[in-house]
């Protein structure tokens, strides 16, 4: 580096480290959205390698040390286990949508409600408060297992847990700010085999988590909406319901990601989702489902009361025929739609099941 | 409150609640930062399709149902039925009870949110910009509304 | 991309198109109306089950109405009644969230942080909520337009420190993450700290990597990992963990960032150092927090900490042994290669002064038996070879 070399040599300098760097020149530019992500992919910072050999943490597009340890305990390391086009963009909406539960929530506008509703919404609400634990703890752990040269994706999950943490906060303050407490929470979110927590590879926790589990949720923060009895609970599922749909999006776009570029692995994704559609109605993770403290509680809410409950529960399953369907096009969306073609996919088994 | 009461559906009822939304920095806080979307109002036969970048919404143009194929989701109802949604967003300065927008959704049967395309991620992004849609609509109250 | 050239094909494609949202319009009000009439006559259809109600009235504690305050419906307002008794140990390795009642049947989690005194700080709710309300956005809250060419070897020398910010940052999200679903869901504040914090972390990751990217410059050499090593390889116990993060990494990026936003060269600059430091020093907080909480609770912590913050500083010293990080912030500070003899490097010495200042009165405040002599000479002024 002839043009930077000092001209004062009282302090012996090495400067070697100039002359290692990634790709000089690098002028990214901000625009409409300010400086983005996708806004500083360019050049050799664009480039996301298939395989990742990085082990020591560095940063993509830096000047590898030869003599750094191999510190990263990374098992994500191949680009499809992992990535999606949009990750970027997710990431920037993520930032930029959002909120607090202590002041976006205009909670002077809860009122006392009568004892059974407000059983009902408590116990959805401990309900919702156990669940996304399960969806805070899970993505992260599996960012210290990702590579950092697929940042870009791990800054979503990270995205996500924040949310996650949020929704646990937001339903906790939701059961004890209106007259009434937490409730009994169901024991059933975890350990067992095809459950989100155990599963081994990325994408097979992304099916269950992002797609049937997410997904479903999601239904219900947007039914939440709709059953909510004052503004504080409408804007609480609405602002959840956003979040919760940027998850969902994560898994759509990363499956859809895996099913073209790891076309070998489709059939092994389809088993994953053999099990999440078993588990569609049944799994406790779904409150629209057959267990019955979730199930009831949300006929309840939905119906408007004890005495309206039979409405409630009508009300209940249109909703999870929708659940269903909505799961259904995400899915085809995700590129794996030929399970509704060809047999495999047990949903219309499971819709008739939802009426019952 | 504009002073000149402007038609629902026209352009220019769109475009003056485009300005209220985009000027007010109350619509882009609490959940409701940068949305990158195309979104299509079907009112009755009259299409228009509101083009969101960033902060603002860029965009209206009305359009044929074609246009409809473009945009990420469009939200359809009978002109009566958004006249009451906007009746109700008059009298309240926002959406409340059954009048927001996911409620209105649910309760359709058909919902109010679709697309031509089908393609559920795309669709997935009324939810995901949810609370700015609202808000646009919600920015409404502020204009003089007049129907048919 | 298909190029329509030829007229005629256009319009087929747009007749086309024309007559699949025809289609699709009618099939959507012949679906509705199919659908309604479905609805009507599955109305009867549907079996309504007996309620069993059987979970209804089950709850540790009924009626507690917590009011938002002025800063809203805080999370540390909600521990009132059984729902803020936070008990020494939680047993429970399953979700079940403080104050609620537990499921009799569930599996257990593979959760071993189980005792407050291995993860508590009485401030971690406040952090939470003051997280929230601090959020910033590295792409619209910076005013990224300021930045302006700077001379060559200035330019190199921000470049390389942020490429080795941005390695400290990705450490301190694999130390959160590694560790969060270890934690017993019992103390659930720090869990939703830290999940602001690793969020944090991701910010800071961004924020360094678009100012290397957006001035003509690039990314740098990779950092020396001896410190990030420390602290991913502290897996048996989150407190010694923290405590080489706290003295070891935290403040001393801190220290850094503090003495960057006074030697910035714009203001897009200045408002990343400064917005950094605030998450740096949430952090920070809730490490010393935790020291103190744990290190009360259970004396003979402080035996485990102070190992961990010698071994810490022995790997920050073979870091420093490296020149690069010192000849980029030398230069930074002094304004130019040429400054680095001037200002440049008693201003980095003068930094580390300033660290060490600060982590001996920090071991002074956690009544940690630490004096400057006991530490390596690189850190104490008189003895420090330049």
């Amino acid at each position: 580096m002839a043009e930077v070399a000092p001209q004062n040599q009282n302090v012996d300098m090495d400067l070697e480290w100039m002359d290692k760097t990634g790709s000089w020149d690098t002028n990214a530019e901000p625009g409409r959205n300010g400086l983005t992500l996708a806004d500083i992919q360019i050049g050799d910072y664009g480039e996301i390698p298939d395989y990742s050999r990085n082990l020591s943490g560095r940063p993509r597009g830096s000047a590898p040390r030869p003599d750094s340890m191999r510190l990263g305990n990374y098992t994500v390391r191949e680009k499809s286990e992992i990535w999606m086009d949009n990750a970027s963009f997710l990431y920037e909406e993520a930032l930029q949508r959002q909120w607090s539960s202590a002041t976006d929530v205009p909670w002077e506008t809860i009122e006392p409600l009568p004892d059974d509703v407000e059983q009902a919404q408590c116990q959805m609400a401990t309900f919702l408060t156990e669940v996304e634990f399960v969806a805070g703890d899970v993505p992260s752990r599996w960012v210290a297992k990702t590579s950092p040269d697929f940042f870009e994706a791990r800054q979503v999950l990270l995205a996500q847990v924040n949310d996650e943490s949020r929704h646990m906060d937001v339903f906790r303050k939701r059961a004890l700010a209106n007259g009434g407490g937490l409730m009994r929470s169901t024991g059933s979110t975890a350990g067992f085999v095809g459950g989100i927590d155990l599963s081994r590879d990325f994408t097979e926790m992304s099916s269950r988590l992002h797609i049937s589990g997410e997904g479903a949720v999601l239904t219900i923060f947007r039914m939440g909406e709709l059953m909510a009895y004052n503004d504080a609970e409408k804007t609480i599922y609405r602002l959840c319901a956003q979040d919760e749909a940027r998850h969902v999006a994560f898994g759509v776009m990363h499956m859809r990601y895996m099913s073209e570029h790891a076309p070998e692995r489709r059939d092994e994704i389809h088993s994953y989702l053999d099990e999440a559609e078993g588990g569609l109605l049944t799994s406790a993770a779904n409150p629209a489902g057959t267990l019955n403290q979730t199930s009831e509680s949300l006929a309840i809410l939905l119906g408007g009361g004890i005495k309206k409950f039979d409405e409630g529960w009508r009300k209940l399953v249109a909703i999870r025929r929708r659940q269903l369907m909505e799961y259904k096009k995400r899915v085809i969306s995700a590129g794996f739609g030929e399970r509704f073609e060809n047999g495999r996919s047990r949903l219309t088994e499971i819709m008739e099941q939802a009426a019952a | 409150m504009s002073r000149a009461k402007l038609s629902f559906p026209s352009v220019e009822w769109f475009n003056a609640v485009r300005k209220e939304f985009n000027t007010d920095e109350e619509f882009h806080r609490r959940g409701a930062g940068h949305c990158n979307c195309v979104a299509g109002v079907k009112v009755g036969d009259d299409v228009f399709v509101l083009t969101f970048e960033g902060q603002e919404c860029t965009s209206v143009e009305q359009s044929g149902e074609l246009a409809l194929a473009d945009a990420d989701f469009y939200m359809s109802m009978d002109a009566v039925d958004w006249q009451e949604m906007l009746a109700n967003i008059s009298k309240h300065g926002h959406a409340v009870g059954d009048y927001t927008l996911n409620t209105l959704d649910l309760n359709r049967f058909d919902g109010l949110a679709t697309s031509v395309h089908g393609d559920q991620f795309r669709e997935d992004m009324f939810f995901r910009f949810n609370q700015t849609l609202q808000f646009f609509f919600d920015a409404s109250s502020r204009i003089d509304t007049r129907f048919g | 991309m298909v190029v329509l050239d030829s007229p005629r094909l256009w319009n087929r494609l747009q007749r086309k198109l024309a007559k699949k949202v025809k289609k699709k319009t009618e099939e959507s009000t012949s679906t509705h109306v199919k659908q309604l009439k479905n609805f009507e006559a599955k109305k009867e259809e549907i079996e309504i089950p007996e309620p069993r109600l059987n979970w209804m009235g089950i709850t540790r504690e009924w009626g507690v109405k917590v009011l938002p305050g002025e800063k809203g419906l805080t999370l540390g307002s909600l521990n009132v009644g059984v729902y803020g008794e936070i008990p020494t140990t939680w047993s429970d390795r399953g979700r079940n969230p403080r104050g609620a009642i537990a499921s009799g049947a569930r599996l257990p989690l593979a959760i071993s942080v189980q005792d407050k005194a291995d993860l508590w700080a009485n401030s971690a709710a406040t952090l939470y909520e003051e997280a929230i309300q601090r959020r910033w956005i590295p792409a619209t809250d910076i005013p990224w337009d300021q930045l302006a060419p700077l001379p060559d070897d200035i330019e190199h020398a921000i470049c390389q420190v942020c490429t080795e910010l941005m390695q400290y940052a990705n450490t301190d999200i694999e130390v959160i993450t590694n560790w969060q679903h270890k934690m017993a869901y019992g103390y659930h504040e720090v869990k939703q700290y830290l999940a602001t914090a690793s969020f944090d972390g991701a910010r800071r990751y961004e924020a360094f990597r678009k100012r290397a990217l957006s001035n003509g410059g690039g990314l740098g050499l990779e950092s020396t990992c001896q410190v990030n090593r420390v602290l991913l390889e502290s897996t048996g116990g989150w407190t010694e963990t923290v405590a080489t993060w706290v003295f070891n990494r935290l403040l001393f990026a801190l220290t850094i960032c503090r003495y960057l936003e006074r030697f910035a060269y714009n203001e897009a600059e200045i408002k990343l150092y400064q917005y950094v430091g605030q998450d740096l020093a949430r952090i920070l907080s809730y490490g010393i927090d935790h020291l103190h909480y744990a290190m009360n609770a259970d004396p003979e912590k402080r035996a485990s900490v102070g190992i961990s913050i010698t071994i810490g500083d022995a790997f920050l010293v073979r870091d420093l042994r490296d020149p690069v990080l010192k000849e980029a912030l030398s230069i930074i500070f002094g304004a130019g290669i040429n400054g680095v003899n001037k200002d440049g490097l008693d201003t980095f010495y003068e930094m580390l002064d300033t660290y060490v200042k600060e982590y001996l009165e920090l071991c002074a405040w956690l009544k940690l038996d630490r004096k400057l002599e006991q530490m390596p000479t690189i850190f104490q002024a008189d003895k420090r070879k330049r």
